[in-house]
């Protein structure tokens, strides 16, 4: 009768056993001649870490040869609590913390091509356009501001003045351009489109709950909604080749970004560049965004915080800006692991209705995942400059104190045009 | 008191019993959460309706005073109910606002106004639009504008590809999801369409003389027969124009206007469901102040949005001229005066509307502004009505029973009413 007995591991643990011997003969004879076997592989089943690792690799390289479609859908699938980004946010000193999670070095003052000797013949903006273009801002400023004669609100002066009036300089000069610069007819404006990017970024360890002491990658979904934006069929040339030596650094924040505060949501993640895949205009030009009124220069200085009107202007550029140039390349195929092969450009202008400043944005790299980040030395880079006024005041049918070099500014923003 | 409030809940409870007993109700039980029911809720969606009782009569005698419970300062049953005099604040509170009667009002008058607003319904539709402004109906598309956009030296490159590309993203690539509203999809499509129109300005540099305005407050005032009629408010998008339409009608069309009889509606009142008030204005102004570079309305652009459209298409049409109308009218009293003649140079404006599909155009001619008597030169409208720009434009496939009904994406496209579009868009500046 057989009895159920245990019996030790260690007789298949010795080294001198036949079988082990006939093994390593086999494995050295199929290196050197030829593959009889497959490759021994981690079990795809297994809690071992290998074999997690192996699941991912596979999944990864599923995904390698997908469609740009399937692609987002897959990478945007599964939802999990995330850090929602506001890119016009009440957080102070945010323009730090936003370089931090996008690995954006920011650059005071505009590029070479618009400051740097080319400006003037690449970019030359003709005397006559600059004043046709003058008319026009001056004729929609006045019209908003003293001939149609309005009932003002309390908290509402942007959408009464600000926002109409930038809608319709936005409409004609993009019409008054088209004439120099023939990609703005072929062009597609929008208004009040709907931005989406969700990219990974950093690890954290989770507190607490069943899974508490394990490693994830942080989650990041920014939703924003520009005042307009213009997108173009061709994509924009670079501002500085992406193996050039720059000079900005990008901030290392080490705390959690619930300290910043940023809060944990769930909800659908969603990459989009305000339209669908189908569309031919998939590269951006410029965005318009408008400051509200509670984050305005007025009522910044009224709370006593002046000094932070500049810098939520800035968070505000890196934060959308990097959202719509990313989904813009995750449009062309790219994502974290396979990183972009060209850079990618969106311009913005920030704006409350009299003071405007500008922006450039050059997405250098989208490898932002802590799997992808580790060997990759390329970063995002913005440019901005100051705000400036484009008027001191309107008065009784007149405006005073034009600023000439800001419209210019603008105009040459508008004809930055494809290669 | 406890009768009252008594009183106040069962009304209450009956009128929510009405709107809601049919459909609501299932929304209602849906709401209640682990299926146990919520009796303050759902109580008064079953219980039965008592009839409204009638309010207890309390006689007044003369040279009697009741005995109040006022110094007790409760409820004591059997003693009447106290009544204060009228509790002044001493200081003004916006929220608490109490208007004078429109008797005590500075701008009361003894004749009533009749007001044409951007919420008007007119019941008898285009009839009585060109009753009150005194115009004659031509049902088509003027041709002359329409053979300006024949003209390929008029049209867009591949105009036929890029006006549904801006279809397709106004309707179907705006949003993550499938589609979105039409109180967004309806302006976007506009808006689109407009910038679209807008290309042609680098061949036609005349179109750099117009201005958008939204918002714009206009007030045109006119009488008819004895009664004082207005139009006024707001009322959608309109492109102004530094220079005039030119006129579309001859002076021979004009003259023949005056055999024709102004229909009436008889028994049925011309001033039907216009806003009667005693407390006006006369006002006329275009809602821009003087001296603004583009004084000439040129098109108005109205989005008749909402899935419940609170117009129908007859009752816009009639929208759409009675402010064309109103534009024009005031137009001419800026140039001629306040004096009722026949105008030497009619005054031109035109008028799009749509809900997102469908398109209606206007075109009003303003000839006379003596609008008194119903004999006489008449004004002009030129009316196009109901024409589609696409069949269909959805996200997904419409399948019964194994057959595609209608197909995923855009189908049926009309280059007829964008061509319209683009014609009124030109208009005046070729």
């Amino acid at each position: 009768m057989a009895t159920c007995t245990r019996r030790s591991l260690c007789h298949f643990l010795s080294v001198t056993l036949v079988r082990h011997n006939c093994n390593r003969n086999v494995q050295a004879k199929a290196s050197t001649v030829k593959e009889l076997y497959p490759p021994i592989l981690p079990s795809s089943t297994a809690k071992s870490t290998s074999a997690k690792r192996r699941v991912v690799d596979e999944f990864f390289g599923q995904l390698r040869s997908c469609s740009v479609k399937e692609k987002i859908r897959m990478l945007t699938r599964v939802q999990r609590k995330k850090y929602v980004i506001y890119p016009q946010t009440f957080s102070l000193n945010a323009d730090r913390w936003y370089q931090h999670y996008t690995k954006t070095a920011y650059i005071s003052g505009l590029p070479e091509k618009y400051v740097g000797a080319e400006a003037g013949s690449a970019l030359a903006v003709d005397e006559s356009l600059v004043s046709e273009a003058k008319s026009v801002v001056c004729n929609y400023l006045l019209q908003e501001h003293w001939y149609l004669q309005k009932t003002s609100f309390v908290h509402k002066q942007q959408e009464l003045s600000a926002s109409p009036f930038l809608r319709n300089i936005v409409y004609d000069l993009r019409n008054l351009l088209a004439k120099e610069n023939p990609v703005l007819s072929l062009s597609s404006l929008d208004y009040d489109p709907q931005i989406n990017y969700y990219w990974l970024q950093g690890e954290r360890t989770i507190p607490r709950g069943h899974r508490s002491g394990l490693i994830e990658p942080m989650r990041f979904q920014i939703d924003d909604r520009p005042h307009s934006q213009i997108r173009i069929p061709q994509q924009l040339p670079e501002f500085v080749l992406p193996e050039a030596e720059i000079s900005g650094e990008v901030p290392v924040i080490s705390l959690a970004p619930d300290l910043l505060p940023l809060f944990r949501r769930q909800y659908d993640n969603n990459i989009f560049i305000g339209t669908k895949l189908e569309d031919p205009c998939c590269y951006g030009h410029t965005q318009f965004h408008i400051v509200p009124d509670r984050f305005c220069r007025d009522n910044m200085n009224k709370r006593g915080l002046s000094n932070q009107v500049e810098v939520s202007l800035r968070a505000n550029a890196i934060a959308s800006l990097f959202a719509w140039t990313g989904a813009q390349a995750m449009y062309q195929g790219f994502w974290a692991e396979e990183d972009v092969s060209r850079p990618f450009v969106s311009q913005a202008v920030i704006t409350d209705g009299q003071f405007f400043s500008f922006f450039c944005y050059q997405l250098n790299t989208l490898a932002l995942s802590p799997r992808a980040d580790g060997q990759n030395g390329r970063i995002n880079l913005c440019w901005g400059t100051e705000s400036m006024g484009l008027y001191e005041r309107v008065t009784d049918g007149d405006v005073l104190g034009w600023n000439e070099a800001l419209l210019r500014l603008l105009l040459q923003f508008l004809l930055n045009k494809p290669q | 008191m406890f009768n009252t409030t008594m009183q106040r809940i069962r009304i209450s409870a009956s009128t929510v019993t009405q709107i809601c007993k049919s459909k609501d109700c299932l929304g209602v039980l849906i709401m209640i959460p682990h299926g146990r029911r919520c009796l303050s809720s759902s109580s008064c969606l079953y219980g039965k309706v008592f009839p409204r009782q009638k309010p207890r009569v309390v006689p007044e005698i003369a040279g009697l005073e009741p005995v109040t419970y006022a110094d007790r300062m409760h409820f004591v049953p059997g003693l009447a109910k106290p009544r204060f005099p009228k509790w002044e604040r001493g200081w003004k509170n916006p929220n608490h606002y109490e208007s004078p009667k429109p008797e005590e009002m500075k701008l009361f008058k003894d004749k009533p106004c009749y007001i044409f607003n951007q919420r008007t319904s007119v019941v008898e539709g285009v009839r009585q639009a060109l009753w009150l402004s005194k115009s004659a109906v031509i049902k088509e598309f003027p041709a002359q504008i329409l053979s300006l956009a024949e003209d390929p030296a008029n049209q867009i490159e591949d105009q036929d590809e890029r006006v549904q590309n801006a279809i397709k993203s106004a309707l179907l690539w705006d949003t993550t999801d499938d589609q979105p509203p039409r109180e967004r999809y309806c302006p976007m499509l506009v808006h689109r369409l407009l910038h679209l129109c807008g290309v042609l300005q680098v061949r036609h540099p005349e179109l750099a003389k117009r201005m958008l305005a939204e918002k714009y407050n206009l007030a045109a005032t006119w009488r008819r027969g004895e009664d004082v009629f207005q139009v006024r408010g707001h009322n959608g998008l309109l492109l102004n124009s530094m220079n005039p339409l030119p006129v579309l009608a001859g002076p021979e069309q004009i003259q023949g206007t005056a055999d024709q009889e102004l229909e009436t509606f008889f028994p049925i009142a011309p001033t039907i469901d216009l806003q009667c008030t005693n407390v006006y204005q006369e006002k006329s102004t275009t809602g821009f102040r003087e001296g603004y570079p583009c004084p000439h309305a040129h098109t108005l652009y109205v989005m008749e949005m909402g899935n419940t459209p609170k117009l129908l298409p007859e009752q816009l049409r009639a929208k759409m001229i009675m402010f064309c109308f109103g534009n024009a009218l005031v137009r001419a009293k800026a140039l001629y005066g306040d004096e009722p003649r026949v105008l030497e140079k009619p005054i031109v404006v035109q008028s799009v509307a749509t809900n997102g599909r469908i398109f209606q155009f206007v075109v009003f001619q303003l000839n006379t502004t003596e609008l008194q008597s119903d004999s006489g030169v008449k004004n002009l409208v030129w009316v196009d009505e109901d024409k589609p720009l696409y069949e269909h434009a959805q996200a997904r496939a419409h399948i019964k029973r194994r057959v595609v009904k209608i197909p995923a994406g855009l189908s049926g496209y009309q280059p007829e009413t964008f061509k319209k579009f683009l014609a009124l868009f030109l208009h005046g500046a070729t």
